[in-house]
Protein backbone atom coordinates (compact mmCIF):
# COMPACT_ATOMS: atom_id res chain seq x y z
CA UNK A 1 0.00 0.00 0.00
CA UNK A 2 2.86 2.28 0.78
CA UNK A 3 3.96 2.27 -2.53
CA UNK A 4 0.87 2.83 -4.45
CA UNK A 5 0.50 5.75 -1.98
CA UNK A 6 3.63 7.00 -1.89
CA UNK A 7 4.36 6.70 -5.43
CA UNK A 8 1.72 5.66 -7.67
CA UNK A 9 -1.12 7.81 -6.64
CA UNK A 10 0.70 10.96 -6.88
CA UNK A 11 1.79 9.78 -10.60
CA UNK A 12 -1.26 9.30 -11.69
CA UNK A 13 -2.47 12.68 -10.01
CA UNK A 14 0.13 14.40 -12.12
CA UNK A 15 -0.12 13.33 -15.47
CA UNK A 16 -4.16 14.09 -14.95
CA UNK A 17 -3.01 17.34 -14.29
CA UNK A 18 -1.04 17.73 -17.40
CA UNK A 19 -3.86 16.05 -19.01
CA UNK A 20 -6.20 18.88 -17.92
CA UNK A 21 -3.82 21.70 -18.54
CA UNK A 22 -2.91 19.92 -21.81
CA UNK A 23 -6.81 19.85 -22.66
CA UNK A 24 -6.99 23.50 -21.73
CA UNK A 25 -4.21 25.40 -24.19
CA UNK A 26 -4.97 23.16 -26.68
CA UNK A 27 -8.89 24.29 -26.33
CA UNK A 28 -7.10 27.76 -26.94
CA UNK A 29 -4.09 27.28 -28.56
CA UNK A 30 -4.42 24.31 -31.36
CA UNK A 31 -0.88 23.47 -32.36
CA UNK A 32 -0.84 21.92 -29.04
CA UNK A 33 -2.73 18.68 -29.96
CA UNK A 34 0.56 17.09 -30.64
CA UNK A 35 1.65 17.41 -27.01
CA UNK A 36 -1.63 16.62 -26.19
CA UNK A 37 -1.67 13.51 -27.61
CA UNK A 38 1.87 12.64 -25.69
CA UNK A 39 0.07 13.21 -22.44
CA UNK A 40 -3.19 11.40 -23.42
CA UNK A 41 -0.27 8.12 -23.94
CA UNK A 42 1.00 9.13 -20.54
CA UNK A 43 -2.09 8.52 -19.22
CA UNK A 44 -2.86 5.20 -20.85
CA UNK A 45 0.67 4.26 -19.38
CA UNK A 46 -0.26 5.60 -15.65
CA UNK A 47 -3.08 4.26 -15.59
CA UNK A 48 -2.86 1.00 -15.96
CA UNK A 49 0.14 0.71 -13.96
CA UNK A 50 -2.52 2.31 -11.28
CA UNK A 51 -4.73 -0.52 -12.21
CA UNK A 52 -2.10 -3.34 -11.91
CA UNK A 53 -0.49 -1.62 -8.30
CA UNK A 54 -4.64 -1.60 -7.01
CA UNK A 55 -4.97 -5.08 -7.96
CA UNK A 56 -1.76 -5.86 -6.03
CA UNK A 57 -3.20 -4.08 -2.86
CA UNK A 58 -6.30 -5.36 -3.12
CA UNK A 59 -5.34 -9.12 -3.33
CA UNK A 60 -2.79 -8.74 -1.02
CA UNK A 61 -5.49 -9.72 1.59
CA UNK A 62 -6.87 -6.43 2.33
CA UNK A 63 -10.67 -6.10 4.00
CA UNK A 64 -12.45 -3.96 1.45
CA UNK A 65 -15.77 -4.08 -0.67
CA UNK A 66 -14.35 -6.27 -3.83
CA UNK A 67 -17.85 -4.97 -5.98
CA UNK A 68 -16.82 -1.18 -5.35
CA UNK A 69 -13.04 -1.48 -5.55
CA UNK A 70 -13.30 -3.20 -8.92
CA UNK A 71 -16.11 -1.05 -10.38
CA UNK A 72 -14.27 2.23 -9.84
CA UNK A 73 -11.11 -0.06 -11.69
CA UNK A 74 -13.46 -1.23 -14.50
CA UNK A 75 -14.50 3.01 -14.77
CA UNK A 76 -10.97 4.00 -15.42
CA UNK A 77 -10.62 1.39 -18.38
CA UNK A 78 -13.80 2.60 -19.41
CA UNK A 79 -12.51 6.51 -19.21
CA UNK A 80 -9.51 5.89 -20.92
CA UNK A 81 -11.10 5.47 -25.18
CA UNK A 82 -13.34 8.47 -24.26
CA UNK A 83 -10.05 10.53 -24.66
CA UNK A 84 -9.92 9.18 -28.48
CA UNK A 85 -13.62 10.60 -29.06
CA UNK A 86 -12.41 13.18 -31.76
CA UNK A 87 -11.07 10.42 -34.27
CA UNK A 88 -14.95 9.97 -34.78
CA UNK A 89 -15.38 13.08 -36.42
CA UNK A 90 -12.82 12.81 -39.25
CA UNK A 91 -13.59 12.72 -42.49
CA UNK A 92 -12.85 9.25 -43.45
CA UNK A 93 -14.40 7.96 -40.04
CA UNK A 94 -17.38 9.74 -40.47
CA UNK A 95 -17.57 8.77 -44.33
CA UNK A 96 -18.21 4.67 -43.20
CA UNK A 97 -21.06 5.77 -41.28
CA UNK A 98 -24.54 5.62 -42.97
CA UNK A 99 -25.94 8.05 -40.18
CA UNK A 100 -26.91 11.96 -41.88
CA UNK A 101 -26.56 13.09 -38.20
CA UNK A 102 -22.90 12.01 -37.83
CA UNK A 103 -20.85 15.14 -37.05
CA UNK A 104 -17.76 15.81 -40.00
CA UNK A 105 -14.94 17.91 -38.55
CA UNK A 106 -12.78 19.93 -39.74
CA UNK A 107 -8.65 19.52 -38.00
CA UNK A 108 -9.15 22.21 -36.00
CA UNK A 109 -12.07 20.70 -34.29
CA UNK A 110 -10.99 17.41 -34.25
CA UNK A 111 -8.41 18.81 -32.09
CA UNK A 112 -10.96 21.12 -29.81
CA UNK A 113 -12.95 18.08 -29.09
CA UNK A 114 -10.17 15.72 -28.24
CA UNK A 115 -9.27 19.24 -25.49
CA UNK A 116 -12.85 19.13 -24.23
CA UNK A 117 -12.22 15.45 -24.22
CA UNK A 118 -9.32 15.52 -22.18
CA UNK A 119 -10.56 17.99 -19.70
CA UNK A 120 -13.43 15.93 -19.04
CA UNK A 121 -11.75 12.90 -18.18
CA UNK A 122 -8.90 14.17 -16.37
CA UNK A 123 -11.39 15.17 -13.94
CA UNK A 124 -13.12 11.75 -14.02
CA UNK A 125 -9.94 9.68 -13.52
CA UNK A 126 -8.71 12.34 -10.84
CA UNK A 127 -11.98 11.33 -9.02
CA UNK A 128 -12.07 7.56 -9.31
CA UNK A 129 -8.17 7.34 -8.35
CA UNK A 130 -8.81 9.89 -5.50
CA UNK A 131 -11.90 6.93 -4.46
CA UNK A 132 -9.74 4.03 -4.90
CA UNK A 133 -7.15 5.29 -2.71
CA UNK A 134 -9.63 5.91 -0.19
CA UNK A 135 -10.90 2.83 -0.25
CA UNK A 136 -7.76 0.71 -0.28
CA UNK A 137 -6.35 2.91 2.48
CA UNK A 138 -9.42 2.28 4.57
CA UNK A 139 -9.06 -1.58 4.03
CA UNK A 140 -5.47 -1.48 5.19
CA UNK B 1 -25.36 23.34 -32.61
CA UNK B 2 -21.50 23.99 -33.09
CA UNK B 3 -20.17 20.26 -33.06
CA UNK B 4 -17.30 20.43 -30.66
CA UNK B 5 -20.07 21.63 -28.31
CA UNK B 6 -21.87 19.00 -28.95
CA UNK B 7 -19.14 16.10 -28.58
CA UNK B 8 -18.65 17.97 -25.62
CA UNK B 9 -22.27 17.60 -24.20
CA UNK B 10 -21.95 14.05 -25.39
CA UNK B 11 -19.07 13.67 -23.29
CA UNK B 12 -20.16 15.22 -20.37
CA UNK B 13 -23.36 13.56 -20.39
CA UNK B 14 -21.71 9.84 -20.62
CA UNK B 15 -19.29 10.34 -18.21
CA UNK B 16 -22.12 11.63 -15.76
CA UNK B 17 -24.30 8.73 -16.97
CA UNK B 18 -21.21 6.11 -16.28
CA UNK B 19 -21.20 7.26 -12.72
CA UNK B 20 -24.93 7.55 -11.94
CA UNK B 21 -25.36 3.89 -13.41
CA UNK B 22 -22.50 2.40 -11.36
CA UNK B 23 -23.78 4.13 -8.28
CA UNK B 24 -27.37 3.38 -8.81
CA UNK B 25 -26.12 -0.68 -9.75
CA UNK B 26 -24.52 -0.72 -6.31
CA UNK B 27 -26.99 0.82 -4.25
CA UNK B 28 -30.52 -0.55 -5.56
CA UNK B 29 -27.87 -4.03 -5.82
CA UNK B 30 -26.85 -4.21 -2.52
CA UNK B 31 -29.11 -1.82 -0.25
CA UNK B 32 -32.51 -1.00 -1.81
CA UNK B 33 -34.51 -1.54 1.05
CA UNK B 34 -32.75 0.53 3.20
CA UNK B 35 -33.90 3.78 1.11
CA UNK B 36 -35.82 3.29 -1.50
CA UNK B 37 -36.69 6.75 -2.99
CA UNK B 38 -33.09 8.16 -3.08
CA UNK B 39 -31.99 4.62 -4.55
CA UNK B 40 -35.16 4.70 -7.00
CA UNK B 41 -34.22 8.17 -8.43
CA UNK B 42 -30.35 7.30 -8.38
CA UNK B 43 -31.29 4.41 -11.03
CA UNK B 44 -33.69 7.12 -12.75
CA UNK B 45 -30.82 9.47 -13.38
CA UNK B 46 -28.95 7.52 -14.54
CA UNK B 47 -31.23 6.06 -16.99
CA UNK B 48 -31.80 10.04 -17.82
CA UNK B 49 -28.18 10.80 -18.76
CA UNK B 50 -27.72 7.99 -21.14
CA UNK B 51 -30.68 8.87 -22.92
CA UNK B 52 -29.48 12.64 -23.34
CA UNK B 53 -25.99 11.25 -24.43
CA UNK B 54 -27.13 8.63 -26.97
CA UNK B 55 -30.09 11.10 -28.29
CA UNK B 56 -27.35 13.91 -28.60
CA UNK B 57 -25.24 11.54 -30.32
CA UNK B 58 -28.17 10.49 -32.61
CA UNK B 59 -29.21 13.71 -33.48
CA UNK B 60 -32.48 13.11 -31.73
CA UNK B 61 -32.74 17.20 -30.41
CA UNK B 62 -36.31 16.70 -29.38
CA UNK B 63 -35.44 13.64 -26.63
CA UNK B 64 -32.53 15.52 -26.07
CA UNK B 65 -34.66 18.90 -25.27
CA UNK B 66 -36.69 16.62 -23.13
CA UNK B 67 -34.55 14.87 -21.05
CA UNK B 68 -32.49 17.93 -20.20
CA UNK B 69 -35.42 19.70 -19.51
CA UNK B 70 -36.61 16.56 -17.02
CA UNK B 71 -33.01 16.21 -15.63
CA UNK B 72 -33.10 20.30 -14.39
CA UNK B 73 -36.14 19.86 -13.26
CA UNK B 74 -35.32 16.56 -11.07
CA UNK B 75 -32.11 18.53 -9.98
CA UNK B 76 -34.44 21.70 -8.62
CA UNK B 77 -37.01 19.34 -6.82
CA UNK B 78 -34.64 16.75 -5.43
CA UNK B 79 -32.12 19.68 -4.50
CA UNK B 80 -35.12 21.86 -2.44
CA UNK B 81 -37.26 18.90 -1.26
CA UNK B 82 -33.37 17.44 0.56
CA UNK B 83 -33.38 20.59 2.13
CA UNK B 84 -36.96 21.16 3.19
CA UNK B 85 -37.32 17.29 4.35
CA UNK B 86 -34.28 15.64 4.65
CA UNK B 87 -35.44 12.73 7.05
CA UNK B 88 -37.21 11.53 3.44
CA UNK B 89 -33.70 10.99 2.56
CA UNK B 90 -31.74 9.05 4.23
CA UNK B 91 -28.97 9.05 1.01
CA UNK B 92 -27.97 10.45 -1.13
CA UNK B 93 -28.84 10.53 -4.65
CA UNK B 94 -26.83 12.40 -7.55
CA UNK B 95 -29.52 15.42 -7.78
CA UNK B 96 -29.04 16.02 -3.80
CA UNK B 97 -27.61 19.14 -2.59
CA UNK B 98 -28.51 20.20 -6.24
CA UNK B 99 -25.95 18.00 -7.00
CA UNK B 100 -23.01 19.14 -4.91
CA UNK B 101 -21.42 15.82 -4.93
CA UNK B 102 -20.42 15.53 -8.60
CA UNK B 103 -19.07 19.23 -8.22
CA UNK B 104 -22.73 21.26 -9.11
CA UNK B 105 -22.09 19.28 -12.15
CA UNK B 106 -25.69 17.81 -12.14
CA UNK B 107 -26.97 21.70 -11.97
CA UNK B 108 -25.10 23.26 -14.32
CA UNK B 109 -24.98 20.66 -17.25
CA UNK B 110 -28.93 20.84 -17.96
CA UNK B 111 -28.70 24.88 -17.90
CA UNK B 112 -25.81 24.89 -20.10
CA UNK B 113 -27.44 21.85 -22.49
CA UNK B 114 -30.93 23.02 -22.51
CA UNK B 115 -29.71 27.07 -23.75
CA UNK B 116 -27.39 25.09 -26.43
CA UNK B 117 -30.85 23.16 -27.36
CA UNK B 118 -32.96 25.75 -27.44
CA UNK B 119 -31.06 28.16 -29.41
CA UNK B 120 -30.56 25.85 -32.57
CA UNK B 121 -34.33 25.12 -32.48
CA UNK B 122 -34.67 28.94 -32.45
CA UNK B 123 -32.47 29.01 -35.17
CA UNK B 124 -34.11 25.79 -37.56
CA UNK B 125 -37.87 26.71 -36.82
CA UNK B 126 -37.26 29.93 -39.72
CA UNK B 127 -36.24 27.17 -42.26
CA UNK B 128 -38.81 24.99 -41.03
CA UNK B 129 -41.64 27.14 -41.81
CA UNK B 130 -43.69 26.77 -45.06
CA UNK B 131 -42.51 29.75 -47.49
CA UNK B 132 -45.42 31.65 -48.74
CA UNK B 133 -44.83 32.86 -52.30
CA UNK B 134 -47.43 35.56 -53.46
Amino acid sequence: MGVYSGLVYPAVLTVLGALAAGGLVTLVWVRAHTALKWIVTATYIVTVVQLIAAAVVLFGGIEVSLVTTVGYMLTSLILLPLMGIGRLGEPEAAALDPDPNRPVLAPDQVARVDAVAALIVAIALAVVAWRLEILLAAGT
Amino acid sequence: MNPVARIGLILAYAVLGLAATGRSVVQIGTKFAEAPLPYGLSGASAVVYVVIAVALWRGAHSIALLGTAVELLGVLVVGTWGYAQPELWPAHTVWSGFGSGYGWVPLVLPVVALTLLVRQRRRQEPDARPKITT
